[in-house]
């Protein structure tokens, strides 16, 4: 979890990124405006951001990876105050999930949003690595279908394994709204699944 | 993220969620990368962006701690609402948020530090709650360094919690 990474980060103290990202040398060279380096953090992480983003905004690829690039960016300005107190692809991946997160939520206030109507016709194209089966794909499929409240918080929860207390200050609801929405979204996913996963 | 399921959310699941189904979801968990190449228009971006700037002293935290808890709740209020307008950008912003996040909880607790004195054992549960719910906030406020509504949900909890302190602590004082 990324706690305490944005405060009381001094610059003389020893960094401690982890080292088994690899990520620390780029990390630095980045935060101090070297844009090559942040070449190189793209190409290292760009799957998992992209991958996290469609997922909660339901595998619209053109908004995931409109939202991909964005939170690229986010992390371009940020990058000075990452305190190499966590790894920094957690970092960037709670980085990633507030910007998709900040669309969801740009998206419910507007009346005109359509949020899933197209969902079945761009799912597909998450299907980049290969290694799908045509189960997991149905199982995509479905989530990608939910509304997106109840998306977020299944992704977050069942597929990323957040706890519900921090996706409730994420998504700024409270802790047992979380949980009926996980409820809700797990028996929506069911019966669109149409009880090949009965127990 | 690697984190481990709360209990009580698999527990409460177990009954009406199969393990396979979870499983299921959990390997959709991986790595998918973008149709297009993504990083052209993000150097492009960045490439007019500026990155954080070094961290301004917000002008609240220049007010000297006052006398009395009491006098503290009013000046941070006060300081609060007279702060100045952060400078424009996103960067600037998530830093100057972090910074008075941090500042408004030390000045708080020092605060309610003088008030513990006459609450004593007789904390209630709602404080513990306050707490809480000031730290999970404060957890919020570090993923999302830009996220201002937080940081007035902080203050709130904070007044909250100082105004509770002060009508518990207040027998004490007066007897």
């Amino acid at each position: 979890m990324l706690t305490s990474a944005v405060t009381d980060w001094t610059p003389t103290a020893a960094p401690s990124a982890p080292a088994e990202d690899g990520d620390g040398d780029l990390v630095r060279s980045a935060a101090n405006g070297d844009m090559a380096a942040f070449e190189g953090l793209y190409r290292r992480h760009v799957g998992r951001v992209h991958g996290v983003i469609a997922r909660l905004v339901g595998g619209h690829a053109g908004r995931a990876e409109d939202l991909a690039q964005e939170a690229f960016v986010r992390a371009w300005q940020a990058l000075p105050s990452y305190r190499f107190e966590s790894a920094f692809s957690t970092w960037l991946h709670r980085l990633a999930v507030n910007t998709a997160l900040m669309e969801l939520r740009a998206r419910r206030s507007r009346p005109q949003a359509s949020d899933d109507e197209d969902a079945f016709e761009t799912i597909g194209s998450v299907d980049s690595a290969g290694h799908v089966t045509a189960l997991s794909m149905d199982l995509e499929r479905a989530v990608a279908t939910l509304p997106p409240r109840a998306r977020a918080v299944l992704v977050l929860h069942d597929v990323e394994g957040w706890k519900h207390e921090e996706i409730a200050a994420e998504l700024g609801m409270a802790v047992g709204s979380s949980k009926a929405q996980l409820h809700r979204a797990r028996g929506l996913l069911r019966s669109r699944l149409g009880g090949h996963h009965d127990a | 993220m690697t984190h481990e399921h709360d209990n009580d959310s698999m527990t409460a699941s177990a009954g009406d969620f199969p393990d396979s189904l979870r499983w299921q979801l959990r390997s959709l968990r991986r790595d998918v990368a973008p149709e297009r190449d993504l990083w052209p228009a993000i150097a492009e971006r960045i490439a007019a962006t500026p990155q954080m700037a070094a961290r301004p002293a917000p002008a609240w935290r220049r007010f000297a701690p006052l006398a009395t808890a009491a006098a503290l709740a009013l000046a941070i209020g006060l300081a609060w609402q007279l702060r100045p307008a952060p400078a424009p950008g996103p960067d600037f912003e998530g830093r100057l948020l972090t910074a008075e996040a941090d500042a408004m909880t030390r000045e708080y607790q020092a605060a309610l530090f003088e008030l513990n004195h006459g609450v004593g054992a007789r904390a209630p549960q709602e404080l513990h709650v306050l707490d809480r719910s000031a730290a999970q906030i404060r957890t919020a406020l570090r993923r999302d360094p830009d996220a201002r509504f937080l940081l007035e949900r902080l203050q709130r909890t904070y007044e909250r919690r100082l105004e509770l302190t002060q009508r518990l602590a207040q027998p004490t004082l007066t007897s």
